[in-house]
């Protein structure tokens, strides 16, 4: 695969969210606002590039016995620092986004890039591979806050764009979408637009239903 | 060396594991003092919105919130004795740590421990805005309970007949995201101004409702709206008001200063 293929295909797709069904729990929980959306998309590709790079600097280096305690080890160091960071210096945003920072380490797009990618592959295609994982997570992560905080809160970033019928306008907030169980519905319509554009992505079903027996088809 | 020996295996997992926990305790060390001053940035930001001293929507620079800071009559209350302590040191005492402190830390009574918080500080800073005339003008008091997933902290100021809340605020929590945590909001914080705690008689009324609270109605003077989907977050936020305004928090003390203010008249 070339340089451009390595960070391309990742962005669309090959979208760790949307054909791999990767990194949901942080999609579902803190896409109802647009800034905890950017903050969250920037931490995690940081810590994506972060750990794709040592990783793969000790990558020959990794006895298979204890890979996996290694990795989870450097990214779980990666997090904490980058938690440290933003409770520093974006104290407002670490508040909103609480626990979900530190819960980068639970997402499995990262020990995913570094078991597929990082372990395999020289330094430089790791960087690109984790960036464009990390900006296709943050495609979706975007596209996601900005349907449910637009239309669940009529504002975008913290801005009023329309105004609530609670406050004297028009808009009637649809309050279900500032719930995690919206951000399931608009990431599977996703899939599903996204797989019609483009069919390859599709899977073969896993299995057929069973035909129903005769004799339940009769009554 | 063999990368399947398990000596290598052993090196390789210690090595990780030193250079790992020294940058992030590298990381903590060297960010502790930037976070410890967003807090106190925070927490004085957090009192002064609700001395009335600064106009709604306007935030003062860290100097004018000196300002502010220090025109105000911070003291520490012993809560159980009802009066001031005045050995302690207002501007560095530590509520939380105190909790825990043999000392000056106190177990809440089960039948009491409404607000589900098992030991609390004996001694709380509580802070007074005067006027002109040296008479009390708001009295500012920290409250703070177990909720859904986690204590909530916040202050409540009370208008000069103790009873009204002047304003009040919530400014730490991890409750739900997009549920729970609207507690922060300003517009839910907005409509506890004029309710009040006690009714005529003194019983402890207010409550966050679970309808709608109607204007006019018999509760609408002590009751706000809850959030929606929020239950366990506003029966905790009823809880802690309860609590801390009940014959084991304030009351005492209230009704020893509402005492001295009517003497002093």
């Amino acid at each position: 695969m070339s340089a451009k293929d390595t960070f391309i295909k990742p962005i669309l797709a090959e979208n760790p969210i949307t054909l791999h069904i990767l990194g949901i729990c942080s999609a579902l929980a803190i896409t109802n606002s647009l800034t905890s959306s950017l903050i969250m998309s920037v931490s995690l590709t940081a810590v994506l590039v972060m750990t794709n790079i040592v990783i793969s600097l000790v990558r020959r280096h990794l006895p298979s016995s204890v890979r996996l305690i290694v990795q989870i080890t450097i990214i779980a160091s990666a997090v904490a620092v980058i938690d440290q960071v933003l409770t520093a210096y974006l104290p407002d945003a670490a508040r909103t986004l609480s626990v979900y920072v530190a819960l980068i380490v639970t997402n499995c797009i990262v020990l995913g890039r570094a078991e597929a990618c990082a372990m395999k592959c020289g330094v430089g295609t790791s960087i690109l591979d984790a960036l464009g994982n990390g900006l296709g997570y943050s495609l979706i992560l975007i596209v996601v806050a900005i349907i449910r905080e637009l239309f669940g809160n009529g504002s975008l970033m913290g801005h009023r764009l329309l105004e609530l019928v609670h406050e004297g306008g028009w808009y009637v907030p649809n309050a279900m979408l500032l719930l995690p169980p919206s951000a399931f519905f608009i990431i599977g319509f996703l899939v599903w637009a996204i797989r019609s554009w483009k069919p390859e992505q599709t899977e073969a079903a896993d299995f057929r239903p069973a035909p129903l027996p005769e004799k339940e088809k009769r009554s | 060396m063999n990368n399947n020996s398990p000596i290598k295996a052993f090196l390789v997992v210690l090595v990780t594991a030193l250079v790992c926990s020294s940058l992030v305790s590298a990381a903590v060390v060297i960010l502790r003092p930037i976070q410890l001053n967003n807090q106190m940035v925070e927490r004085s930001r957090n009192i002064i919105k609700l001395t009335g001293l600064v106009q709604q929507g306007v935030t003062p620079s860290d100097e004018e919130m000196l300002e502010i800071y220090r025109e105000m009559d911070v003291r520490i209350l012993d809560i159980d004795q009802a009066m001031f302590n005045d050995e302690l040191d207002p501007l560095s005492f530590n509520q939380r740590k105190a909790v825990n402190n043999p000392e000056l830390g106190v177990d809440i009574p089960t039948d009491q421990d409404l607000a589900a918080l098992g030991r609390r500080s004996r001694y709380a800073p509580i802070y007074m805005v005067l006027k002109d005339d040296g008479r009390l003008d708001r009295l500012i008091l920290p409250v703070h309970g177990t909720g859904m997933w986690s204590t909530i902290y916040g202050y409540i100021a009370l208008e000069s007949d103790l009873n009204t809340i002047a304003a009040a605020t919530f400014y730490e929590q991890n409750e739900t995201p997009g549920l729970g945590d609207q507690i922060m909001r300003p517009e839910w914080q907005a409509q506890w101004v004029g309710r009040r705690i006690y009714d005529e008689v003194g019983d402890l009324r207010f409550a966050v409702n679970h309808g709608k609270v109607e204007p006019g109605s018999s509760t609408w003077l002590y009751e706000v709206d809850a959030l929606t989907g929020a239950t366990v977050t506003g029966d905790a936020v009823t809880a802690m008001i309860r609590y801390w305004f009940g014959p084991d928090g304030y009351r005492d003390f209230l009704d020893a200063l509402n005492r001295q203010e009517s003497g002093e008249r």
